[in-house]
């Protein structure tokens, strides 16, 4: 036996063992399904939006509903129908190879997950902003975190949030900013730190904040984590997926983009025989 | 009327899972931890150290070692199916996936998913093994007359007059046959594969013959491997190009691959 192990050294597994232990909520037959202490079908149906439940399911925590309004409207930022776009476009080969919906979408959301778009870079846009945060009450100028941040990709404004590729600027900052003035939400101390690092990188970048930068500073003001901002738009892309494969699957196979042989170029070794 | 409330049904659920595939057994100071295992009752590191991975393969889902002559044919399919080639949608996907960056654990998923389809996939080995268990028996040439009487073209793209075979860009595929008229030449007994030949011989005419999905559903047949195996199977056996692919594009920035400029993207409501 490992002498690592302590005097019960299954208890763990047994205790586990054929058993789940759910903190979610379940459904008891007969009784109901149950989410979060509230019942979904006497709770929740008719009266929260299903983008509260979604919060709830991601968070624990059943949001007031223009938070998850908001966050339904951001969706509708970051989902297009533009097959030029990663994700969007191997929705549009799972079309043109004829995959289900559901398979070339979620192969769509599987590849926003990732580091220079979609919904990881979450995770690195909230750290930053609420490390900043920390860092600022504690006296550090909003140049000096930019000067640091730059630091770390060799003076390159690489900051999470801000910036973006192929474009610069970011028109559904501009949407949002308009979304929240009509709704009536404020500008939190998150918020108005991003804006401040955002004049800084646009006088000495010309960049600025992207959608990324917004998100994760106005959901820092509302108290989510990294980790609970990445959990709640873990399918953020999908319907834009889902548009680019239709385009696709509604013509014939292949039809998207076809490429002819030399469209790939070779670049290595030339042919030779099999020893 | 009322609605009946709700209660659970007395459907009799096993007890445990049942696998004929695979043995462990029990350390005799923990049973959490394996102590030995056995695919379909030969003991692992004694396949470890005699049979080739492809014998191990065939076991697997087969329950039996291959004779010679079938783990020839096994292995030379795999190697005429290690890559759908960097034009095949699944690996533009594995291609979109590495230059986006996505994580790099999602990039063979990814491929795979889309190399699941029904043109060129997975989905369409499927139907093609069905097809050729049913036919295989009927004459090639009288098939193909009757299936080109019978058939109305799609308007446009490519046809496949049944599934796996057909036409590729509008012609026929000429790597599918080579791969297909080699492995029928192989020794052993490979009655779906020669049929296969036939078949897509008599479609040349017509502009259409093999395609890799009915090339690997006539060997996958031949060998003994269920139409429900045979997805997944042509999936595995394109996996490493499609994962080739992919991270060879992962180490690359996002300009290394096309992003087309706006006056090339035509938007139309129709």
């Amino acid at each position: 036996m490992s002498s690592h192990m302590s005097s019960s050294p299954l208890q763990f597994w047994d205790k586990h063992r054929g058993t789940i232990r759910s903190k979610k909520g379940g459904w008891v037959v007969g009784k109901g399904v149950f989410n979060h202490g509230y019942s979904m079908m006497k709770d929740l149906v008719g009266k929260v939006s299903y983008m509260q439940v979604v919060i709830l399911n991601a968070t624990g925590r059943l949001p007031q509903r223009h938070i998850a309004d908001w966050c339904e409207a951001i969706h509708i930022c970051l989902s297009w129908p533009d097959p030029r776009i990663w994700c969007n476009q191997i929705g549009a080969l799972g079309g043109t190879a004829r995959t289900s919906v559901v398979a070339a979408t979620t192969a769509g959301i599987l590849a926003a997950d990732a580091k220079s778009y979609g919904m990881k870079t979450l995770l690195g846009g909230v750290r930053f902003i609420q490390e900043a945060m920390f860092d600022h009450k504690n006296g550090v100028s909003v140049d000096e975190i930019v000067k640091k941040e730059c630091a770390k990709h060799r003076g390159k404004p690489h900051i999470m949030g801000y910036a973006r590729p192929v474009a610069k600027g970011d028109e559904r900052v501009v949407a949002m900013k308009r979304v929240q003035k009509e709704w009536g939400l404020p500008d939190g101390d998150h918020l108005q730190l991003a804006y401040q690092i955002e004049k800084v990188l646009l006088r000495d970048f010309d960049e600025s904040m992207n959608i990324n930068g917004y998100m994760s500073a106005f959901l820092s003001d509302q108290g989510y984590t990294a980790e609970e901002v990445y959990r709640i738009f873990a399918v953020l892309v999908t319907s834009g997926v889902t548009a680019c494969y239709i385009d696709t699957r509604d013509r014939p196979p292949e039809a998207f983009l076809p490429l002819r042989c030399d469209d790939i170029e070779y670049t290595g070794k030339p042919a030779r025989a099999v020893p | 009327m009322e609605r009946k409330s709700e209660v659970r049904r007395n459907d009799l659920f096993v007890e445990r899972t049942a696998t004929n595939i695979w043995q462990e057994v029990a350390s005799p100071d923990n049973p959490y931890l394996t102590e030995s295992a056995r695919c379909h009752g030969y003991e692992l590191m004694e396949l470890v150290k005699k049979r080739s991975f492809v014998d191990v393969f065939y076991l697997m889902f087969r329950g039996e070692l291959p004779d010679a002559n079938e783990a020839v044919l096994l292995e030379q399919l795999m190697i005429g199916l290690i890559n759908p080639g960097p034009r095949h949608p699944a690996a533009r996907a594995a291609m979109n996936a590495g230059v986006g960056s996505s994580s790099v654990e999602h990039i063979l998923p990814i491929a795979l998913t889309i190399y699941g389809g029904e043109h060129l996939g997975a989905a369409e080995v499927v139907s093609a093994m069905k097809f050729l268990r049913k036919h295989r028996n009927q004459d090639p040439l009288l098939l193909v007359h009757k299936l080109f009487e019978e058939s109305v073209p799609p308007s446009e793209g490519d046809w496949h007059i049944v599934p796996g075979f057909g036409s590729r860009f509008g012609g026929v595929d000429g790597v599918a046959r080579k791969i297909a008229d080699h492995l029928n030449g192989l020794p052993g007994n490979h009655e779906t594969l020669t049929w296969g030949c036939r078949f897509a011989a008599a479609l040349n005419g017509h502009s259409q013959g093999w395609l890799a999905p009915a090339m690997a559903a006539a060997v996958f047949t031949d060998l003994g491997f269920s139409p429900r195996a045979g997805a997944g199977l042509f999936q595995l056996l394109g996996a490493p190009g499609l994962l080739a692919h992919g991270v060879e594009l992962a180490s690359k920035p996002i300009t290394a691959m096309p992003f087309l400029k706006d006056e090339n993207y035509v938007i139309t409501y129709e």
